[in-house]
């Protein structure tokens, strides 16, 4: 089991009214499930309070980074102590 | 005489002795100097400010750049070309802020048209010019701030099959684009040409941007790989408020300046969030596989 941080930026920082928490998880896939279940249905009411509905769970409306990579890059799905996942909103505009 | 010699001493004649807030002397020369050498010498006014630069004569327009690049730093500019993709609201910032900075040629690259919902935010578009190309106003404008600057409009948009042929003759890229697929195309053509590429997006009150040197991570690092990725993101539902392009578009300037005078050192291999809803910049250092 590893310690992990994981850092909400921007909206998501906003809504979930923190910037970082700490969790135990000894791979990806668990830790994105604790990241549902802590934080999936507060975002998604902070989201539908602004008339923006999203769909999934967090991970499939989010950008989400494993230690500076988007996790959609990532093959290896063990945890390390001190990883970091970064959580943000997807922005495409200009 | 070699007709550089006569312009140099043209250029001579003509200048005149200024003060700086700081109490340094400069010899500068000005607008109206400039033309008339341009005029009585037959070349471009570009031609004619880099000639007074190398003579350590600075032309007033750029005495303010000085502090931080220096006459060296304007002239890398003067003979640069720079490629902006998009000339909307990051695009149309980038391209007035590139003028004034005093970049040699200005490539604008953008297919559509200005209509009402740009007003908020497109720095380029005016009630009189609604329902005209953006490239076209755009050019238009970078010759009212700064006639000395070649400027180059292609009124397409951008593709992955014309990209390398739009992009070959900048020094450096910077995205003013509004979707994902024309970005990851900007940026596959600018690691095969060898040309850095400034990066930047907005959505509501946040902003990101990072330089991408060819040899840098990229878009992937934060996107996840192009396939399969939607064309647009959260700024569909959040909008993008009238400051929001311009605090990214401004960051994006400074990039290219960097890079291209040398001085300080640009965002590579981090992305840089400004957060103006919250206060908050961050930095996320990226790293690849």
């Amino acid at each position: 089991m590893a310690s992990i941080t994981i850092r909400f930026y921007s909206l998501w920082r906003l809504y979930l009214g923190k910037d970082c928490v700490s969790l135990d998880a000894d791979n990806v896939e668990e830790a994105l499930a604790q990241l549902e279940e802590r934080f999936g249905s507060q975002l998604r009411e902070q989201l539908q309070a602004r008339g923006i509905k999203v769909d999934g769970k967090m991970q499939d409306y989010s950008l989400v980074l494993l230690n500076g990579i988007n996790l959609r890059n990532v093959k290896e799905s063990k945890l390390r102590e001190g990883d970091i996942l970064h959580v943000l909103p997807p922005g495409a505009g200009g | 005489m070699a007709v550089s010699e006569e312009i140099i001493q043209d250029i001579a004649k003509c200048a005149e002795t200024c003060i700086a807030p700081d109490g340094k002397e400069w010899r500068v020369i000005g607008l109206k100097a400039v033309a008339s050498v341009t005029q009585a010498r037959a070349v471009s006014a570009r031609r004619v400010e880099i000639a007074a630069l190398e003579q350590g004569i600075i032309p007033r327009r750029y005495l303010r750049n000085m502090g931080t690049i220096g006459p060296d730093g304007q002239i890398k500019l003067l003979r640069s070309a720079v490629a902006v993709v998009g000339a909307g609201g990051l695009g149309g910032t980038t391209i007035e802020l590139l003028a004034r900075q005093g970049i040699g040629h200005i490539a604008i690259i953008d297919g559509d048209r200005f209509a009402e919902e740009d007003l908020n935010r497109q720095l380029m578009s005016t009630e009189e010019d609604l329902g005209e190309y953006k490239a076209i106003i755009a050019g238009r404008r970078v010759k009212e701030i700064n006639s000395a600057i070649a400027v180059t409009t292609f009124v397409r948009r951008l593709t992955r099959r014309n990209a390398r042929q739009l992009l070959k003759d900048a020094k450096v890229v910077v995205d003013g684009l509004d979707n994902l697929s024309s970005r990851f195309a900007v940026e596959e053509a600018c690691r095969d040409l060898g040309i850095p590429f400034v990066y930047g997006t907005i959505a509501g009150f946040s902003g990101q941007l990072m330089t991408i040197f060819p040899e840098d991570v990229g878009l992937s690092s934060i996107y996840g790989p192009s396939r399969g990725l939607p064309e647009r993101g959260i700024e569909t539902k959040t909008g993008n408020p009238s400051a929001t392009a311009a605090m990214v578009a401004a960051w994006q300037v400074q990039e290219v300046v960097k890079v291209i005078t040398g001085v300080g050192k640009p965002l590579r291999n981090h992305l840089l969030m400004l957060d103006a809803g919250e206060g908050v910049v961050d930095e996320i250092e990226l790293t690849r596989q």
